[in-house]
């Protein structure tokens, strides 16, 4: 179960799930199923998200879609272009068999059954499946970050964890000079320390999975069904070396680095060959994107980061770990109680009374400075504890809404939504540069989901259809003045919908007022519920009494009567009833009280039999 | 000119929006015959020939008191501009015509109207247009064996013998245009000096 079916949004996007943050997006991008290209899978999307990989395409996206959760991705791999070749991410999965017979018996069908299910689970389970990556035992020794102040390389802290960073605020200082070194520092250097080991080879105790797909004979016997063939080709000579050999027996070519790379390269000039077992089953052991418009190496970035930072992880941590207590989040990897060692564990004072109260609120403000002057350090710190930011951010608005108490609940509403359309949300920087229509495109998509969300139900209240200026006004509110849309890119963005297929439109009416309504309504619609209406007239009588005979004329409407019944805006109501008198089904009456409109009984054939019997 | 009976107003002329010009030319079209109609049903219930605009925007015809609405000047202008047109110009079968301001020469009909009010102030409506009127001059000439016999105008619009005719007491300029398209067709001839006419039918 590698590929799993996905789910569409109304703007043809990927169904987000919650926590889940849209990361890049790129256009034109096919898909390789190890090196044989998957027929219909050809152009299309890319989504990177925090929790999964995704592809859409552009043609019948919703029969061609899929996703790759990245909790079972083992590593991904960069490829850059070659001639014709375009620059390839060759993403590895996680052997689920091995995986599978390493584990208990009771607890392998869990975790196969799990991987194949949304990444919302018990955590016992997901930290189990992510042993392979994050082994316990091995601490990354030979991590060095290099102090800012001196250059002086100092050894990583062993107790230092990349997951629980933001918490450990007590770093070592350099050895030779003795200046604290910024945490963005020290967490560079642990990530890149553990992705160097993790595709470091040979290491059969850290990743049996790379063990595996090396061909090394396994430590453990029974994780390797394919010892006895597992024979390693050199990269440069294409010499079929013993398993065991780092180097190759012909030209000494390293044959460490991730031999199976070397197959996967299409236009590679060696043949290829020994890739039987590619395929064999629904689990490939290798998806390829290739990136024909480019963008290849900010997904292979973020892609990579998304790995290291495992926001999938995080599901049901608690939203702010507190440091002073030391004790780490139950959902955290099991590396975390290591964190508390180092804390200085200060004894927890037995306050009662007003006393604890204000201590307990001193800490709470303590922690708060600390997560925010932890987050604005670097950006990559900001990442590492957004979700605890985000967390502090939420509680602030609730405060501050609940002191200031003003403001229409809709706003405030709008507003504290924004914590969530922010990760939503579609900004430039989450497209590559350079790459315009791809920008206006997924913010066409934004927008049509923005508008079609139940949940907003901006459209609805808006009785189906609103100003396009409106809701540049809205959407540009719920961004929360972060990655604003200039009116010109909302503008394409918007007289793109048609061309995308998504479920609304942009209208224009006869004096230029852009409107956005939904893709099924019509004219006609709305004048059957104009026509609806002015019958409704006819029958009940007016509340004053009216020189004219009401049951034959109705009565008249005013732009802003009709934007009351029907919950239109009245820039709205004017143009519709405008549009109604255009096709003739109303009449306008100019008088002191302003235009109003009636139904058109001038040039109804009623009136016509009326008028013929005068003569 | 007096009037008989209460004009019996069509139920457009109580529709408040009536008296407001169309934007949409369909709408306008039926809006303009409406009113077309309604000019000539009122100008015949009164036998009125011609009609003074500034003098009729005051009357019942242009405003509607009960509903406080009213047809101004200009949008009469409009509507009876269209009566003038024929069909073909997209106007409304040329039902009325424009009296030019000729000051005081039509003074003729004895009411003056027309005089020294300017341009497009005063038009015929043609609810019988001149060619209709001459059919039935000729056809009432027919009836009563009056071929080759000579009547002055004043006979025709007064005499006792055209009573009960619908010409009776018409404009003398509306007679006499009648009575030269019946000369055109060779059907009657007019001697005698101005104010004195005479005519014989054929």
């Amino acid at each position: 179960m590698f590929f799993k079916s996905l789910d569409l949004t109304t703007a043809l996007r990927p169904l987000l799930l919650p926590d889940e943050i849209l990361l890049f997006v790129q256009d034109a991008v096919g898909l390789y199923e190890g090196k044989y290209k998957i027929q219909n899978y050809q152009n299309g999307h890319a989504y990177l998200t925090s929790h999964r990989v995704c592809y859409v395409a552009a043609e019948e996206p919703r029969k061609y879609s899929v996703a790759i959760d990245l909790k079972e991705l083992d590593r991904v791999e960069s490829q850059a272009g070659f001639l014709k070749s375009s620059p390839k991410v060759t993403i590895y999965s996680k052997p689920q068999k091995k995986t599978d017979k390493s584990r208990s018996a009771t607890a392998s069908p869990a975790v196969a059954q799990q991987s194949a299910l949304h990444p919302t689970h018990s955590l016992s389970h997901l930290s189990q499946t992510n042993l392979p990556q994050n082994p316990p035992s091995p601490k990354p020794i030979n991590a060095t970050w290099i102090c800012p102040i001196c250059s002086f390389s100092n050894p990583v802290p062993s107790n230092f964890d990349p997951a629980t960073s933001s918490a450990a605020a007590n770093l070592p200082p350099c050895l030779a000079c003795g200046i604290k070194p910024p945490l963005t520092t020290v967490l560079k250097a642990a990530i890149n320390a553990a992705t160097s080991r993790e595709s470091s080879l040979p290491n059969p105790v850290t990743s049996p999975a790379i063990a595996q797909e090396t061909g090394q004979p396994n430590t453990n016997a029974s994780l390797s069904p394919f010892g006895p063939g597992g024979t390693v080709s050199c990269p440069r000579c294409t010499f079929v070396n013993h398993p065991s050999l780092v180097e190759c027996e012909i030209c000494g070519a390293s044959l460490s680095a991730s031999p199976s790379a070397n197959a996967n390269r299409v236009d590679s000039p060696g043949p290829l060959f020994e890739q039987s077992h590619i395929a064999n089953t629904e689990v490939s052991e290798c998806i390829k994107l290739s990136f024909r418009a480019g963008g290849d190496k900010t997904f292979y970035e973020r892609l990579k980061g998304a790995l290291v930072q495992r926001k999938w992880l995080l599901q049901n941590a608690p939203p702010v770990p507190s440091p002073s207590q030391g004790t780490s989040s139950p959902g955290l990897p099991p590396l975390a109680p290591s964190v508390e060692s180092p804390l200085p564990s200060a004894p927890r004072p037995s306050g009662v009374g007003i006393a604890g109260l204000e201590r307990r609120g001193l800490e709470a403000r303590k922690k708060n400075e600390l997560v925010i002057g932890n987050a604005f350090e670097d950006l990559e710190a900001l990442m590492a504890s957004a979700k605890q930011i985000v967390a502090l951010a939420e509680t602030l608005a609730r405060e501050s809404g609940m002191t200031t108490n003003g403001g229409s609940p809709e706003t405030s509403a709008v507003l504290s939504e924004s914590a969530a359309a922010l990760g939503m949300v579609t900004t430039k920087d989450m497209i590559s540069s350079g790459s315009e229509s791809l920008y206006l495109s997924e913010l066409a998509r934004d927008l049509a989901e923005y508008l079609t969300d139940d949940r907003k139900g901006i459209l609805q209240r808006e009785g189906g259809i609103m100003s396009l200026i409106d809701l540049w006004a809205v959407f540009n509110r719920s961004r929360n003045g972060v990655e604003l849309a200039s009116p010109s890119d909302f503008q394409k963005a918007a007289e793109l919908w048609e061309k995308l297929k998504l479920p609304v439109r942009l209208r224009r009416f006869k004096s230029g007022l852009l409107v956005v309504q939904r893709y099924d309504w019509s004219d006609e619609k709305t004048i059957e519920k104009l026509q609806a209406w002015m019958d409704e007239l006819r029958r009940v009588p007016p509340d004053d009494s009216v020189p004219w005979d009401w049951s034959l004329f109705g009565r008249a409407v005013t732009a802003h009567e009709a934007a009351q019944r029907f919950k239109w805006s009245v820039g709205v109501a004017a143009e519709e009833l405008e549009m109604a008198e255009d096709r003739g089904v109303l009449c306008r009456e100019e008088g002191i009280e302003g235009l109003r409109f009636w139904r058109n009984y001038i040039s109804s054939s009623e009136c016509d039999d009326f008028s013929r019997l005068i003569i | 000119m007096t009037t008989t009976a209460p004009f019996p107003f069509p139920p457009t002329y109580n529709f408040p929006p009536f008296f407001t010009p169309q934007p949409n030319t369909t709408t306008r079209h039926s809006q303009l015959e409406k009113w077309s109609s309604l000019i000539q049903s009122w100008c015949r219930h009164h036998r009125q020939y011609r009609l003074s605009l500034i003098d009729a925007v005051e009357t019942p015809l242009f405003h509607n008191t009960t509903l406080r609405k009213r047809l101004d000047l200009r949008e009469a202008r409009a509507v009876i501009d269209w009566m003038t047109k024929s069909e073909e110009e997209g106007g409304g079968g040329r039902r009325a015509e424009w009296v030019p301001d000729a000051g005081g020469a039509s003074s003729s009909g004895g009411l003056g109207i027309g005089a020294g009010q300017g341009p497009k102030a005063v038009a015929w409506i043609w609810w019988r247009r001149p060619e209709e009127w001459a059919d039935v001059l000729a056809e009432w000439v027919e009836e009563t064996g009056q071929r080759g016999s000579v009547l002055t105008v004043y006979e025709l619009i007064h005499g006792e013998g055209a009573m009960s005719q619908e010409f009776h007491g018409m404009d003398t300029d509306v007679m006499l245009r009648s009575l030269n398209i019946l000369v055109k067709r060779g059907r009657a001839q007019i001697f005698g000096g101005e104010g004195q006419e005479g005519v014989k039918f054929f």
